[in-house]
């Protein structure tokens, strides 16, 4: 398989704070991947590296077939168009219906004006689909609520749902059971991994639950403090790979206390 | 000891500090308690004939020229509120696309993302110009900015509305832009994540993001339209203004007090009407999550 995602050697700083600190590692289109890693960890930023909404200090980000830093930023809006990215907080627009939400997806190949369009007069194709893609994710009776109206779990299901409608060739997801009650976020993450084998996507999910990743995932990509410390199936990661990742050493315990 | 160079300390320093500038300023002004009791008996008198007249608002003209065929002092007035409605919302729709824009080249929320250094240093100067305007245009009152354009071009209504909604565009346009930066954040990131382009994101994501907050802003400043529209009449627009003005040149209290009347009651109805619409918006928005 051809490699989806190829970092080598990337540093990302803010600042004095290096977020990411000579990362490598590939992913192969269609794998599914969750980043752990306890919170500060860069798994954000990594994600925000990923779909080129950040640009690396050092190293070099290969997406697809395109290598990042020689992209202009029309080439960069393209490729972003073909990575559908859930964020922590979802973003979505809350004033806007579900239907409105999720026709948004695919406003980056469609231009300002269409989606302008689409907001106000949603062809009746879209409309279909929409309505399809809203009835796998379970909620297909909220195509025309607001999304401010809608349970946590239900504005999740609708930003996924946005994912869907832009076809991607990966997903890339931050946090996104961050917010809902521990079987809601089995589910979701449950039905992230089986929308990814369907439509054969790349799946790429941070996560900070480690029994969820270990559970769903194949391939756990484990993070502290900027680095990479653990790169395996679940079954490989033992006791002494844990401590690497979350156990406090004396010093964060000293700051903590 | 200590506690008095802690934040309570400095709290009551600035707390004296304040009196003793309030004293200061009122010194310089020649400020004094009896200031507010009128001198002689014929100001007296014209107080007194003021406030009596609140009582007693005329319902037929006080000045006898008036012809017959006139419209009643109450229709006069009716028609006055009316042309100041007219005037505060023709400043308004001049004042709030032009906010819109001012408030779109002044934030930052719709920003490409990674952004070069040369074209971020075209945007940063971009949205330090506007927001530059806005300062200027709104740090000059209504009034004078009708002054100015009554003597350039001549008591006209045009002249009028452009001097409103000159100011008004820069007060709206800078919590406009505030408003924007503050609230759209999370949805106009997640757009440009998914390829949108700048413009795009602003009308698509950010607008409707920050819609309600925007129309509820633009109500509450289209309520103090009215009331300075109302001042207006004051350098010889047509509004309410100007009929208050020049029954007050002839001591016409009691028409005053008939004209103040109406003017209260528009205001009361707008207000109302204005916190009906907030109330829809909030319920709209009411529960959100995100």
């Amino acid at each position: 398989m051809p490699s989806a995602f190829r970092l080598d050697n990337v540093t990302r700083r803010y600042g004095s704070l290096r977020a990411v600190e000579e990362v490598s590692f590939e992913i192969k289109r269609g794998e599914q991947v969750a980043l752990i890693g306890p919170s500060g960890s860069g798994k954000t930023t990594l994600i925000r590296l990923l779909n080129a909404m950040l640009s690396p200090d050092e190293g070099a980000i290969r997406v697809f077939d395109s290598d990042l830093d020689t992209c202009d930023a029309g080439e960069l809006r393209r490729l972003r168009t073909t990575l559908a990215t859930i964020p922590q907080h979802l973003g979505l627009v809350p004033t806007l219906t579900s239907i409105q939400n999720v026709i948004l997806g695919q406003g980056g190949s469609r231009g300002t004006l269409r989606s302008l369009r689409d907001l106000l007069f949603p062809s009746r194709a879209d409309a279909l689909e929409i309505h399809t893609i809203l009835d796998r994710v379970g909620i297909e009776e909220k195509l025309y609520t607001r999304v401010a109206r809608l349970s946590g779990g239900q504005q999740q299901r609708v930003a996924i749902a946005r994912a869907l409608f832009q076809h991607p060739a990966a997903l890339l997801a931050d946090e996104p059971v961050s917010s809902v009650d521990p079987a809601r976020a089995r589910d979701t993450v449950k039905l992230l991994g089986e929308l990814s084998a369907e439509h054969g996507f790349t799946l790429c999910v941070s996560l900070h639950d480690l029994a969820l990743a270990r559970e769903f995932f194949p391939r756990l990509i484990g993070m502290r403090k900027g680095r990479i410390v653990f790169d395996g199936a679940p079954d490989e990661l033992g006791e002494e790979d844990q401590r690497a990742l979350y156990d406090l050493s004396d010093e964060e315990m000293m700051a903590d206390a | 000891m200590k506690a008095d160079t802690g934040k309570y300390g400095l709290k009551r320093w600035v707390g004296a500090g304040l009196i003793v500038a309030f004293v200061l300023c009122a010194r310089a002004l020649g400020l004094t308690p009896g200031g507010l009791i009128p001198p002689d008996a014929g100001h007296w008198e014209r107080t007194g004939a003021f406030f009596a007249a609140a009582l007693d608002p005329a319902f037929d003209y006080e000045d006898e020229n008036v012809p017959d065929e006139a419209d009643p002092i109450w229709w006069k007035g009716i028609k006055g509120v009316f042309l100041t409605l007219k005037f505060a919302f023709g400043a308004m729709s001049l004042a709030v696309p032009t906010a819109l824009v001012l408030g779109f080249l002044g934030s930052s929320a719709w920003w490409p993302e990674p952004c070069g250094r040369r074209a971020r240093a075209l945007l940063r100067s971009v949205y330090l110009v506007s927001r530059l305007f806005m300062s200027v245009i709104r740090s000059i009152h209504e009034l004078i900015w009708a002054l100015l354009f009554l003597s350039a071009m001549g008591v006209s209504p045009l002249a009028g509305m452009i001097a409103l909604a000159l100011p008004f565009s820069g007060t709206l346009g800078k919590v406009f832009s505030e408003i924007i930066d503050e609230e759209a954040r999370d949805a106009s990131q997640a757009l440009k994540a998914i390829g949108h382009g700048p413009v795009q994101t602003f009308l698509v994501g950010i607008l409707p993001r920050a819609m309600p907050n925007l129309v509820s802003y633009s109500f509450y400043r289209f309520e103090c339209a009215l009331r300075s529209s109302a001042v207006l009449g004051f350098v010889g627009i047509e509004t309410i203004g100007l009929y208050i003005e020049l029954s007050h040149e002839e001591f016409y209290y009691r028409e005053v007090w008939t004209y103040l009347y109406l003017v209260i009651a528009m205001i009361v109805v707008v207000d109302l009407w204005g916190a009906a619409i907030r109330r829809r918006l909030h319920t709209s928005t009411g529960g959100c999550a995100i």
